[in-house]
């Protein structure tokens, strides 16, 4: 009894200094071990609402964590997966997407989320490419968005035979610049720090050549083109893969990382109606366009009016939420996880880095043009007192002995990964617009249930399946794939009530948005029966009933 | 005394069906006279006018890598997904070279559950170059200098599916994963049902005189269509089976169903694009083992994979999408190869998937090529010509050739049933054994003449020989040495896709026991034009050996009387020779 006691006693303040050291901790970007310490956190301090699962273990040992956050039939209730890290390098990603749980669950004693955790689940994929993200916090910094399984990435005979080096001893790998009239590079006007392609028909000429900093280890001309690793997972997805790209992989869904969200998503999470990923492309900032050439092939390469549609209607709510709308457009790149979501899942995919370099004023309070968004970045960056550029100093390297060579450039990873100073306000935000989406979902009700006499012994049963939601229970793609789990609404007669007329099965390829459709069956006899409507995706209601 | 004593052990347990030739014929060893071009009097009593289920596959694969334990070795590959060893044999002669370095053959039968007799060319294949060994000049040569890795059955969940549960000829073609087909929430709820017990599933009539059908006079199990202005004498009622989920249809889903030929990771596209597609490539246990064992086996240089029916030796592309994959240098080694095929297999007709059959994406064969640069085959095997070797076009066909060569074996008569949703019905028609796989005694015919066409097809492979070194004093201390490597085969180191996309490595040509001062690759040796390369010159890297032709390479050198030269190729295997 004593010991208990004290073990619990024990218990508390462990935990107690573990979320003091975690709090502390987060002064800047988790490492997977600090990660893995606030994963664990969530777990135990919301046991009831969270379950923390690990898909599988990438080569270096790490977890796939997948965090499910909701209440109740959490499976049969409709789902947004929130996803980060799938492009390594983008931590912020990463971070933005496990501070979007914390939030979300340190906010689930308000009514507002309590409700909300009833009715819907989150998938959280705070980190899909573990590996290659932990190499944010190695000595020799570059950015890399491969996991560390050995490739052969210029097809040559040789594994990962010409890496970076670090030329300068700064641990950072930057840009090489070799005077060389036959160069094709030259310095940029607006920042002479940058360099810049020359354009001849602009009368321009070259006088750099411009490598990423390092050695031809192996002499075959090329600089650090085949470095240490690995896939890129963001690559690695299925929809437009990059055959024989480096970074691909030999084929697609190849890799444990890829495969673990695939095969969870597909098997586990059909309730999904929404992925929101954290990461280069950006459909929410500006929503995508409609192209009808694109959907007009046997092979689409474009969203369906109908999604786009929807894809409007939620960049509008996330620019209302997150201010962000000035974050330049991306839609996407081959293999990615954002355009396998929609074209291969079928469900409504949205994307945003979650953060861009803001607009940069002039003394007089107005906006700076920038013809390059590097310069634009490092105006900024020397606006917030950021150090974010390596200056050019000469080295000498073995490859070029008779040159001027020189190393610099912008530092690896703050280009695109905020300050963490920028995550708790950013992560504030984001958790409202995910809140937001949630609340947009399809919901399908049975309303208006009727029974009436229709004559003797015979009654006739009417109800209508109202999608209660903003969005749809399908979208127009996720209609034609069997990934997307049709509406189902079934009768299930007992006693001796007898089914004279109607289906006791039927299945609804989708129900727009406030949409809804009437059922009416004609029974014999008297009895209970039971109808059901609905899907994963779009929570199932029922109604009992008995006759007389 | 020991010896008898093991020989008295021996018989005893083969006479308890202990051996591995646990067959029921007894090992003739004497008494035969042989016929041409046959193993007489093999180590490995197999017989060739039956099919092999999931036990019989293991045994027999066993045997042969027992007793021939220099030519067959056998792994499993990987788990089915109900857990069965994917077995794959390695033949060659293991004492000649390393396996792995040869080039190589992949062949494999099976990927559809019902497309049975795929495994039986490839055990044929097997057993029979391993039997031939050292008896035939060509197949000790062929087994020499090539591998053969092959893989019997991909599919062995639904070889054991197709011939122990209820089917017909063309189900299940989906592999066993359970699916709900009907999207009602219930997986593999309402599949055939072998409703007079015979195994197979065959037709359900009814009569009815406003019906459209009648019997044809001379076979009865075969129901005719009558004219569109009369009435017939019975209604079809489709393939045997109830509405086992009481949902108003009936056998709306059963096994499967996903197609395990279009899980393949070239233009792969999901259910929607093409139907059958599942996951994502290689989402299938099956398919990602050999997609495993082929990306760590990149000596493979060709492959077959054997379906059925129809009579076709296919090729790619699979969908018009994918014509530009297959450009005009690589299609005139598949026509060449193609066109043999034609020949030595009456009946078959090489065609090209996307155009000759339909444009489909995800399949096999496009995947060897694709990814690997494998020149690769699909074989539709059985053709109605088969019967009386002719084309036959006939309804009645297959009915004559089943009552005057089968003697009936393949028809189930039409027998009354009482059925819980039609009442009072017959059941009859074609048994799952007919139709697509081969009667017994045209399997073995059949099984030699596709294992000779991929014979063909693996002779084929690069086969690439120095063909010439020779010397000339430069003066100065400077020696010039050329040499020529030459393909005595069709099949490139390279296919022209493989080049395009770095697939292969290039083949590196070094000089060693020499001091090399430059080294180049002759274009044109007449005329002198050259291509000097400049990194490591000891070793060339030479982008291909075409088929039937050669490359000439130089070194300038500057010591070294006794030199080796060696080719070292991806799908083109090792040679060397001093000069």
């Amino acid at each position: 009894m004593k010991n208990k006691i004290l073990r619990s006693v024990l218990m508390v303040l462990i935990w107690t200094f573990g979320s003091l050291t975690m709090l502390s901790a987060q002064g800047s970007y988790s490492n997977f071990n600090d990660l893995t310490d606030r994963l664990n956190q969530l777990n135990s301090n919301y046991g009831d609402l969270v379950s923390l699962e690990s898909l599988d273990e990438t080569a270096d040992g790490r977890e796939i964590w997948v965090l499910t956050i909701g209440s109740g039939d959490i499976e049969n209730h409709p789902a947004v997966a929130v996803v980060g890290g799938a492009k390594g390098s983008h931590i912020f990603g990463s971070e933005l997407a496990l501070t979007f749980a914390e939030k979300l669950l340190a906010r689930s004693n308000t009514d507002e989320v309590s409700e909300l955790l009833e009715t819907t689940t989150f998938y959280v994929f705070p980190r899909l490419n573990p590996d290659a993200t932990e190499h944010y916090f190695a000595d020799l910094k570059y950015e890399r968005d491969v996991n560390t399984i050995s490739t052969n990435e210029d097809r040559d005979d040789a594994f990962d035979e010409d890496p970076f080096e670090d030329l300068n001893g700064d641990n950072l790998i930057t840009m090489m610049r070799v005077e060389d009239e036959t160069g094709k590079w030259k310095m940029l006007e607006e920042d002479n720090r940058l360099m810049t392609q020359a354009d001849i028909t602009k009368g321009e000429q070259g006088n750099y050549h411009v490598f990423t900093e390092g050695m031809d280890n192996d002499k075959d001309g090329a600089f650090n083109e085949d470095g240490e690793g690995g896939v890129n997972i963001n690559k690695n997805f299925t929809f437009d893969y990059p055959y024989f790209e480096p970074g691909a992989g030999e084929n697609m869904a190849s890799q444990i990382e890829t495969r673990a969200i695939l095969d969870f998503l597909f098997e586990e999470a059909s309730n999904v109606f929404s992925v929101v990923t954290f990461g280069p492309a950006n459909n929410l900032s500006s929503p995508l366009r409609f192209n009808r050439g694109a959907v007009s092939q046997r092979v689409i390469t474009g969203w369906y009016e109908e999604d786009v549609a929807v894809n409007s209607l939620v960049s509008e709510a996330y620019n209302e939420i997150t201010n962000l709308d000035y974050a330049p457009a991306n839609s996407g790149q081959q293999g990615d996880l954002f355009q396998w979501a929609y074209f291969h899942y079928g469900r409504f995919s949205f994307s945003t880095p979650g953060w861009a370099v803001p607009e940069v004023m002039d003394e007089e309070g107005n906006s700076q043009k920038f013809e390059s968004t590097d310069a634009k970045f490092l105006v900024w960056a020397e606006q917030q007192g950021m150090d974010a550029f390596v200056d050019w100093q000469e080295v000498n390297h073995p490859d070029f002995p008779n040159k001027t060579v020189e190393v610099g450039g912008i530092k690896p990873y703050v280009s695109f990964n905020p300050p963490y100073s920028a995550v708790d306000s950013l992560a504030e935000s984001h958790t409202d617009f995910l809140i937001k989406l949630a609340g947009m979902k399809p919901n399908v009700q049975l309303v208006n249930f009727e029974t009436e006499e229709a004559g003797r012994n015979l009654t006739r049963i009417s109800v209508d399946v109202h999608n209660s939601g903003i969005l749809p229970t399908a979208a127009r793609l996720g209609e034609r794939t069997n990934w997307v789990k049709e509406v189902i609404l079934k009768l299930e007669l007992s006693g001796n009530l007898e089914l004279v007329s109607g289906d006791v099965l039927e299945t609804i390829e989708s129900i727009e948005g406030d949409g809804s459709l009437t059922q009416t069956w004609l029974v014999r006899g008297n009895g209970s029966f039971t109808i059901s409507a609905g899907a994963p995706n779009t929570g199932i209601s029922t109604i009992e009933q008995t006759i007389r | 005394m020991k010896n008898i004593k093991y020989t008295l052990l021996l018989i005893v347990c083969m006479g308890l069906g202990f051996g591995l030739n646990q067959t029921a014929e007894a090992q003739v060893t004497e008494g035969v006279f042989p016929a041409a071009g046959s193993p007489a009097n093999p180590e490995v009593h197999a017989s060739w006018n039956k099919y092999y289920d999931y036990q019989g596959i293991t045994e027999l694969t066993a045997a042969l890598a027992e007793a021939h334990p220099n030519l067959i070795k056998r792994e499993s590959i990987g788990k089915s997904y109900e857990g069965r060893d994917i077995w794959l044999m390695t033949v060659t002669n293991f004492n000649e070279g390393n396996a792995d370095r040869k080039p190589a053959m992949y062949i494999d039968g099976n990927i559809h559950s019902n497309e049975i007799q795929g495994t039986e060319v490839s055990l044929y294949t097997a057993w029979y170059l391993a039997e031939m060994y050292g008896d035939n000049d060509f197949i000790t040569q062929l087994l020499d200098e090539k591998t053969f890795y092959i893989v019997p059955t991909i599919n062995p969940d639904g070889r054991e599916n197709f011939f122990k549960a209820p089917n017909t000829a063309s189900s299940p073609r989906s592999g066993v994963k359970p699916i709900d087909n009907d999207l009602d929430g219930e997986v593999n709820e309402d599949g055939y049902d072998d409703l007079n017990g015979d195994g197979s599933i065959t037709m359900m009539r009814r009569k009815n005189p406003r019906g459209q059908f009648v019997e044809h006079p001379e076979y009865p199990e075969l129901m005719q269509r009558v004219g569109s202005d009369q009435f017939g004498e019975y209604e079809l009622l489709g393939y045997e089976g109830l509405d086992n989920d009481g949902d108003g249809r009936i056998n709306e889903d059963g096994e499967g169903y996903y197609d395990p030929n279009r899980d393949w990771g070239w233009k792969w596209q999901p259910d929607y694009i093409q139907g059958g597609a599942h996951k994502y490539p290689f989402s299938l246990p099956e398919n990602r083992a050999v997609k495993d064992f082929v990306m760590k086996h990149p000596n493979i240089a060709a492959a077959q994979s054997y379906h059925n029916s129809g009579g076709m030796i296919l090729r790619g592309p699979g969908a018009a999408e994918d014509v530009g994959t297959y450009n005009r240098q690589d299609v005139q080694v598949y026509n060449a190869l193609g066109e043999m095929g034609e020949r030595l297999m009456p009946g078959y007709n090489y065609l090209i998937v996307y155009q000759d059959l339909y444009s489909v994406f995800g399949g096999e064969l496009d995947w060897f090529y694709g990814i690997r640069g494998a020149f690769t085959f699909t074989n539709e095997l059985w053709t109605s010509f088969e019967m009386f070797n002719e084309t036959d076009r006939s309804r009645t066909g297959s009915y004559e050739f089943n009552k005057h060569l089968l003697f009936n074996d393949a028809l189930v008569e039409w027998e009354p049933y009482n059925h819980p949703q039609y009442g009072e019905i017959e059941i009859g028609g074609t048994k799952k054994t007919f139709g697509r796989a081969h009667p017994g005694f045209l399997l073995e015919q059949m099984a030699h003449r596709n294992m000779a066409f991929t014979v063909y097809h693996a002779y084929h492979t690069p086969n690439l020989v120095i063909d010439e070194i020779s010397e000339k004093d430069l003066g100065g201390g400077l020696k010039e040495v050329t040499a020529v490597i030459t393909n005595t085969r069709m099949i490139p180191t390279h296919a022209s896709h493989d080049l395009r996309n770095n697939i292969s490595p290039p083949n590196y040509v070094s000089i060693d026991g020499a001091r090399v001062e430059a080294g180049m690759i002759v274009n044109n040796r007449d005329l002198n034009q050259t291509t000097e390369q400049k990194r490591n010159p000891s070793k060339l890297e030479v982008d291909n050996v075409p088929g039937m032709g050669s490359v000439t390479v130089r070194w300038i050198i500057s010591r070294g009387n006794n030199y080796t030269i060696t080719v070292d190729s991806q799908k083109g295997g090792v040679v060397s020779k001093s000069n």
